[in-house]
């Protein structure tokens, strides 16, 4: 194809061309851990949710909380990509693929937590047969899916042009190419379809991204126990699974950046940038969290004061202060200190700390409230077993795995938009910046 | 209308228990063993809730509080059932459907006064413990949730009965186990719609209430407190 | 789980299948899920309705089992029965659980190895059984050593039972042991206060005001569920008037957690405190004047000055304030509740089946309930008529029989000594070989060996006896020390014809069917295997009837002839035949023997609910005629024996589901233990936080208990629901036998016991034994051992 600019863009085609010996051996691994995990759910399957720590009252724990924690990541991509092309933040362009693929695939294992979560998986198909519309949990399956579904084709509509470069330069995958590219040939009508599609779609993708995590919040929020009743949990939820997968991004990002020798399209300002986004959810999800336990301390109400204490100087103290610690301390620390910040391991070091404080912080939201239940019921706290952990290692694993795929099939930053970046966007700011300023000529 | 409802006098409550292993048996309960029971995994449909009272370093008070399903009359339960496996009918007993349970434990974590359980594993009765099951009652499989029923299947028996013999179904025809069983006598079931039922006369009196009434779920298991009935009943 | 070849193979061909398919993995799942690893068939046939009497605990519930074709699939109470008025307890309700139980004895076991496990036994036909005990008893009998043959057994109202009784009298032994701890003391206190042998049975529902001094009455009355239903009329009756309820104990126990007031006392003050409050209603002029006057002799005069003098000069308030730890005003008000009450009544310290309480807190009890002038009131404490069928006539003793029935009890106990029955004497016996050695030792609805307060002693005696025969249903902790254990039928697969239990004020008979009309197993019941044994001696002319079952129908036939009392029936007929049996009539309702036999099968039993109050001279038989407040045995209480000092006071007490040292066999009732605490199939012990944090025992720790010969490692559970300065610990579990659900599960305080006696009795003293205690690990190498 003639606009592609062999010289220039070939890193980014690289890896799609050439695969390490480190690959297969990484891959290897992944897959490894992946079987680990497929073993431990056969004996869940075979022995029941019994091989899990579970009991009553403690009925959900490390499933739900994996769940509410990766359909949060999943935040990281459609929705930021969304919000940056609409705002058209011109850095946003060698970042907005690898943020999308992080949506698509780990929405997968977000509804995969559930389902690993039910006591009959065989039935899970009931939910549709025999849906009932009262239960958060179907307001759940159905704007997931509808994220889903969106956020695939917000992924795939810019991939096309991209995969009309791979299925003209790559012959011997043509099978895989040629469908997808759609017959894509870059004239300036395909164009102008594409463009005005993607927009669409990123307009129509921040509701349905807002309303995700709205409604797994609602999922707690809708019951009346003690510390889940919130009428702030839809924002809370939103802004924690924002936070989460901003700093999904930073790492993902990272590692591609390592990997793939893209230093020059991963730079440090994009870390800065994405830095600066992550502070400023680090300061709002501390917000919440403080007008969240401090109305409920000040309401002082008995039942979810037991919960209250149980987080900030019970059992799961130390659970709790490793959370305010990782997702504020930390990372406020780190992002508001401009030597950090403007450094790459500086960001993804806060956000390898948010990751752990979120995935905390969704614990925290799951585990106490259904361990200080209204009426006396005690029962040994609850402790994860090998299943739940296996599962869970299973779970990153394959989404890792099923991420670095990608990466050999299509180009993790758009090839494309970094082309167009450099042919228009140049002069198209130019000209907006002078729009913002008063008319006339310079004196 | 009828609106089955139980009354639990806690004047007359010793705390015995008998109702929860009335329940056991007659709704086919599979028998836990001592690791189930350390890991929380026991199943009864029916418990005693120990309130502890009185302040640190006085004469405790202890309460203990015969716990079935509240079979509320907006019960949070259904609400979150995804699958509409759980369903209060037009008489007010909150029913569990086990075939069409997916297991999700949304009511479980929805149901204010937590007395669903789950089956964590296979029920298991070993021979030939299974000779004493119930052929009213089915067992349900892994996997399912389960909640005290109110005896719906002694409901379907009685109705029948009346049905035979020719007259509408009287006060005292439908009793649960553990109402039938209860030695103190402490337990009362019948519909709350008909003034003339012994639990319509007990709800009415000075000494009910229900517990979390502050929730709004309006329980159908009404309790009497301790104290004087102030009148015969 | 382990997985059939042909089911794995399915899986592993579904899930390929699955892969491929997609769209029906749902089914493919669900084959994966399979829902039940056994098929349920449900019981097919004729719903039937069979009555008997529950004979899980002494209680004597009338019951009622659902049949289905041939399975037993519910057990109810018998709605017409007087004892159980339809409901039943725990462990009523879980007696399908033991009769379906998966370790029950299915034929007689002979032992071939040593002692103590179940492993030592091979299953043996009941015919080699019968022959090798018979051959046994046919040559003691030839030696004319009869009194070498002993029988240890429960409560007699059971019909096995007493035909075990007969075969040792026929026999020619003397040594008919019972072992029926918990009522000893009320009975011995009832002796010495009224002259009649008989246990006390206290009217509940009658009652307005129940001071219980650590009565656990609501767990472990003789009649569980009789007095269930007492209490619930006593606290809620139909003409708006509640009863109140005050419990006096170092523990808060389920008991005092319904009454409406606890007041923690020091262990082992009881019968002062008692003493307290009768020198308190003396002072202020509230007893009964008229029965004090008119009814009782030692209350002005006898020993000591009489009882009011003795009062007065020891038992001032100051000194039981002081030493029962509760204060001055507290007791004031207490003796002023009590003594202004319309009904008072005060219930002596019961602790279970298997704690037999100290004399002088019984005797203390009742004289204060003398004094409040409630003896044979309504409301007050009564004394059961005999039951008609009571005792038999007598079967006739041949010259051998004769004899042997004139040798000393092996036991020690005297026909007027203060005990009925006493295994730990027996034990000695037993090992010294005094006053003789014993050949043959049969234990009939016992477990001695359990709840023996000198376990080692009394583990090492069986083995001295040549043939120990022990019958058991499942194999408890006794029978695994026998040579045969032979296989008894459970009770809803036998034939019964069961007397009133203590406490149960109306005389009551309750007659049952085998509800299940094939027994499970080769069983027989230990009545026929001494019906058998007693033709085989040749001692038909005591004991001629063929079985039970034809013994049962004689029974009925002298309960006919009694021409008393009537069928149960429904609240309204009781009235009816009170009345009219008070006005001197009976209208029975049935014309022969045979009728009423058919009408008992049909309606679980006979009784005569008629009582006759202030019946004075049936329940007054001491010399004077009048009851006799003891003022020698209060001065000698009033002297105060040295409480011991070190370490901390046991306190034992029986959980309902677990009491008598049964129960704890069925899952059912190990996960009920006590609902205030979240200890389940384990034992605990209860320690106050002031008395832990001396002793720096955390909650839920392992904690050993030893006291001066030999540890116990239980849970530690912290709470003020004891005392300081005690450690509270269960009785039921800790057992040998007793199958899969019981077996090595908790641990047995009772072996923390040296086989002491009270100070004024001979009675086994369960209450004054200090341990030490301190945290410990799993491991503890103590656990169990001797010191
Ligand atoms: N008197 C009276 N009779 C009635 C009715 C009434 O109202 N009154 N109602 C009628 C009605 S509506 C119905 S639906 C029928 C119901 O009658 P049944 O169809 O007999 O239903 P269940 O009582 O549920 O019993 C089903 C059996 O399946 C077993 N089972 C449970 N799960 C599984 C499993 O996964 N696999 C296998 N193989 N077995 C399993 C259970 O142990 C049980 O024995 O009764 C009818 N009969
Ligand atoms: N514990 C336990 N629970 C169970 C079951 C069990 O085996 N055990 N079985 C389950 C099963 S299989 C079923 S089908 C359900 C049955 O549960 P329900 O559907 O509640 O069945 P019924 O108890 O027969 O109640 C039906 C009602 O309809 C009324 N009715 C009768 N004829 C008519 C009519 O012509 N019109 C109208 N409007 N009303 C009418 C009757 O008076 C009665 O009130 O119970 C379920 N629940
Ligand atoms: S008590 Fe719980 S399970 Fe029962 S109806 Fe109410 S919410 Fe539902
Ligand atoms: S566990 Fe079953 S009944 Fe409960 S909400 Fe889920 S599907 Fe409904
Ligand atoms: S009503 Fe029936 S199902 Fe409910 S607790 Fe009582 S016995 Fe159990
Ligand atoms: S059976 Fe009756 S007295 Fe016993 S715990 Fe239950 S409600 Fe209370
Ligand atoms: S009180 Fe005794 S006899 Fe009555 S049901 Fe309970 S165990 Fe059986
Ligand atoms: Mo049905």
């Amino acid at each position: 194809m003639e606009t592609f600019d062999d010289y220039v863009d070939r890193r980014l085609i690289a890896p799609i061309e050439t695969t390490s010996r480190r690959f297969y051996i990484f891959a290897g691994i992944l897959l490894a851990i992946g079987l680990w995990g497929a073993f431990a759910w056969w004996t869940q399957l075979r022995r029941g949710l019994s091989v899990t720590g579970l009991n009553a009252p403690v009925f959900w724990g490390l499933y739900i909380t994996n769940f509410v924690f990766f359909i949060g990541i999943s935040h990281a991509g459609t929705l930021i990509s969304a919000i940056l092309r609409l705002a058209h933040a011109e850095w946003r362009r060698s970042i907005t693929r690898a943020a999308e693929v992080i949506t698509v695939l780990v929405l997968f294992f977000g509804m995969a937590c559930v389902v690993l979560d039910l006591g009959r998986p065989d039935r899970v198909f009931n939910v549709i047969r025999s849906g009932n519309f009262t239960s958060p949990l179907l307001w759940d399956v159905t704007s997931v899916a509808t994220y889903l579904t969106a956020s695939t084709i917000y992924l795939y509509l810019p991939l096309i042009p991209d995969i009309a470069i791979l299925r003209d330069r790559i012959r011997s995958r043509g099978w895989l190419y040629r469908p997808l590219a759609l017959g894509w040939t870059g004239s300036a009508k395909q164009r102008r379809i594409l463009e005005r599609a993607i927009a669409i779609m990123a307009v129509i993708v921040i509701p349905i991204a807002v309303s995700v995590h709205t409604v797994v919040s609602w999922v707690f929020a809708m019951t009346v126990q003690p510390m889940w009743h919130s009428t702030i949990f839809g924002p809370y939820f939103v802004v924690g699974a924002i936070f989460s997968g901003i700093a999904a991004i930073i790492i993902a990002m990272a590692i591609i950046r390592k990997a793939y020798h893209l230093e020059g399209y991963l730079k440090p300002i994009h870390f800065t940038n994405l830095g600066l986004l992550l502070l400023v959810m680090s300061l709002l999800w501390f917000y919440f969290t403080f007008a969240e336990f401090l109305t409920t301390y000040y309401g002082g109400e008995p039942m979810h004061m037991v919960v209250f204490l149980s987080k900030t100087q019970g059992r799961f103290s130390p659970l709790f202060w490793t959370m305010v610690v990782t997702c504020f301390v930390v990372p406020f620390a780190l992002l508001a200190n401009r030597y950090t910040r403007t450094k790459v391991w500086g960001t993804v070091l806060a956000s390898i700390f948010v990751e752990i404080g979120m995935w905390l912080e969704r614990f925290l939201i799951v585990v106490p409230s259904l361990s200080s239940p209204r009426l006396p019921l005690t029962a040994p706290s609850y402790v994860p077993s090998w299943v739940e952990w296996s599962l869970f290692a299973a779970f990153l694993s394959m989404f890792i795995l099923l991420y670095a795929l990608f990466t050999k099939f299509f180009p993790i930053v758009s090839i494309w938009e970094i082309q167009e970046g450099r042919e228009h966007s140049v002069g198209e700011v130019t000209s907006r910046v002078l729009s913002y300023l008063p008319e006339g000529e310079p004196s | 209308m009828t609106r089955w409802a139980m009354v639990i006098d806690l004047d007359r409550c010793t705390a015995c228990q008998a109702c929860v292993v009335a329940c056991q048996v007659e709704n086919n309960i599979p028998p836990a063993d001592q690791s189930d029971s350390a890991r929380g995994r026991g199943i009864s449909w029916i418990r005693l809730a120990p309130f502890y009272e009185g302040e640190h370093g006085t004469r405790p008070e202890l309460r203990l509080v015969p716990l079935p399903c509240m079979h509320c009359e907006h019960p949070p339960c259904t609400r979150v059932c995804p699958v509409g496996a759980t369903m209060i009918d037009h008489e007010g007993i909150v029913g569990q459907n086990y075939a069409r349970c997916i297991g999700c434990r949304y009511c479980t974590t929805a149901c204010p006064y937590t007395v669903r359980r789950f089956n964590w594993k296979l029920p298991e009765w070993p021979a030939p413990m299974e000779e004493g099951l119930s052929p009213d009652v089915s067992v349900r499989p892994r996997g399912v949730v389960e909640k005290c029923t109110f005896c719906h299947h002694r409901l379907q028996v009685a109705r029948d009965k009346a049905r035979m013999e020719g007259r509408p179904l009287r006060d005292g025809d439908y009793l649960p186990a553990c109402v039938e069983s209860c030695p103190a006598e402490a337990m009362f079931f019948g519909d709350l719609d008909d003034r003339r039922s012994i639990v319509a006369r007990l709800a009415a009196g000075p000494r009910a209430f229900r517990l979390l009434e502050e929730l709004g779920t309006k329980p159908k298991v009404i309790y009497l407190s301790k104290g004087e009935s102030g009148g015969d009943v | 789980m382990k997985i059939a070849r042909r089911e794995f193979i399915g899986l592993v061909a579904g899930a390929a299948a699955g892969a491929a398919l997609g769209g029906s993995s749902g089914r493919l799942f669900s084959d994966a899920l399979s829902s039940s690893n056994q098929p349920i068939y449900p019981p097919r046939g004729p719903e039937q309705f069979i009555l008997s009497v529950c004979r899980a605990c002494p209680g004597g519930c009338g019951i009622r089992a659902r049949r289905i074709g041939n399975r037993i699939v519910k057990v109810e109470g018998n709605p017409l029965h007087p004892i159980s008025g339809g409901r039943l307890c725990t462990k009523g309700q879980a007696a399908i659980q033991a009769l379906y139980h998966p370790d029950r004895l299915r034929v007689p076991m002979r032992r071939v190895g040593p002692r103590g496990s179940l492993t030592s036994f091979r299953a043996a036909t009941w015919n080699a059984a019968a022959a090798q005990i018979a051959s046994r008893l046919r040559s003691i009998r030839d030696e004319q050593r009869p009194e070498s043959v002993v029988l240890i057994r429960g409560a007699d109202r059971d019909i096995n039972t007493r035909v075990a009784r007969r075969f040792l009298e026929a026999f020619g032994s003397p040594n008919d042991i019972p072992f029926d701890r918990g009522s000893e003391a009320g009975a011995l206190a009832l002796y010495l206060t009224q002259g009649v042998r008989a246990t006390p049975a206290p009217d509940i529902r009658g009652a307005d005001y129940i001071l219980s001094l650590g009565s656990e009455f609501l767990e472990v009355s003789p009649a569980p569920v009789f007095a269930s239903r007492a209490y619930g009329d006593f606290r809620q009756t139909r003409t708006a008037r509640r009863g109140k309820l005050v419990q006096v104990d170092p523990r808060l126990s389920i008991t005092a957690a319904s009454a409406d007031e606890w007041i923690p006392i020091r262990p082992l003050t009881h019968a002062l405190f008692a003493f307290g409050v009768a020198a308190a209603i003396v002072e202020e002029g509230l007893y009964n004047r008229e029965f004090v006057s008119e009814r009782s002799i030692g209350f002005e005069e006898g020993a000591g000055g009489g009882l009011r003098a003795i009062l007065q000069q020891h038992f001032s308030l100051e000194r039981v304030a002081a030493e029962s730890g509760v204060s001055v005003n507290i007791i004031l008000r207490i003796a002023r509740e009590l003594a202004g009450a319309r009904k008072g009544l005060v219930l002596p310290p019961q602790k279970g089946p298997l704690l037999g309480g100290h004399l002088y807190d019984h005797l203390a009890v009742h004289i204060l309930n003398a004094l409040i002038g409630n003896v044979d009131q309504s409301g007050g404490v009564l004394i059961a008529d005999d039951v008609p069928i009571a005792a038999w006539p007598d079967g006739g003793l041949d010259p051998v029989a004769t004899a042997g029935r004139r040798r000393p009890r092996i036991d020690g106990v005297g026909p007027d000594s203060m005990l009925s029955g006493d295994i730990e004497q027996l034990a000695r016996a037993l090992t010294t070989g005094q006053p003789y050695q014993a050949e043959v030792l049969f234990v009939v609805d016992a477990d001695p060996l359990y709840a023996t307060t000198m376990h080692g002693q009394f583990a090492a005696a069986l083995d001295r006896v040549p043939l120990v025969v022990a019958f058991s249903t499942i194999p408890n902790d006794t029978a695994l020390y026998a040579d045969w254990i032979l296989p008894e039928p459970h009770f809803l697969e036998s034939w019964n014809v069961q007397t009133a239990p203590a406490s149960v004020a109306f005389p009551t008979v309750s007659v049952a069917s085998p509800a299940l009309a094939k027994p499970l197993y080769d069983t027989r019941a230990a009545g026929d295997v001494f019906l058998d044994l007693g033709r085989r001696l040749g001692l038909e002319h005591a004991m001629p009837w063929q079985d039970v079952e034809s013994l049962s129908h004689a029974e009925v036939g002298r309960l006919f002839e009694a021409r008393r009392g009537a069928i149960v029936g429904t609240q309204f007929d009781a009235a009816w035949v009170r009345m009219m049996e008070g006005a001197g009539w009976w209208a029975p309702g049935y014309s022969s023997a045979d009728e009423l036999w058919k009408r008992l099968i049909e309606s679980g039993g006979w009784w005569d609910p008629f009582y006759d109050h202030g019946d004075w001279s049936r329940v007054l038989r001491t010399p004077s005629g009048r009851f006799d407040f003891r003022p020698d045995v209060a001065s000698k209480i009033a002297e105060g024996s040295p409480i011991a000092e070190g370490g901390l006071s046991l306190i034992l007490f029986e959980p309902l589901p677990i009491a008598g040292g049964t129960g704890a066999e069925l899952p059912f009732l190990q996960a009920l233990l006590d609902p205030g605490y979240d200890e389940k199939w384990e034992t605990w012990g209860e320690i106050n936080p002031e008395t832990a944090r001396a002793l720096h025992v955390r909650n839920g720790a392992l904690i050993r208990v030893a006291s001066a010969h030999q540890a116990i490692v239980v849970r530690a559970r912290i709470t003020e629901r004891i005392v300081p300065g005690a450690i509270a610990i269960p009785v039921g579990l800790g057992r040998e036998g007793g199958g899969r659900w019981a077996e090595n599960i908790g641990a047995n305080p009772l072996r923390l016991l040296d086989g002491a006696r009270e100070p004024f009795s001979s009675l086994p003293d369960f209450g004054s034994a200090r341990v030490l205690v301190s945290e410990t690990t799993p491991s503890d190498q103590y656990a169990g051992k001797r010191i």
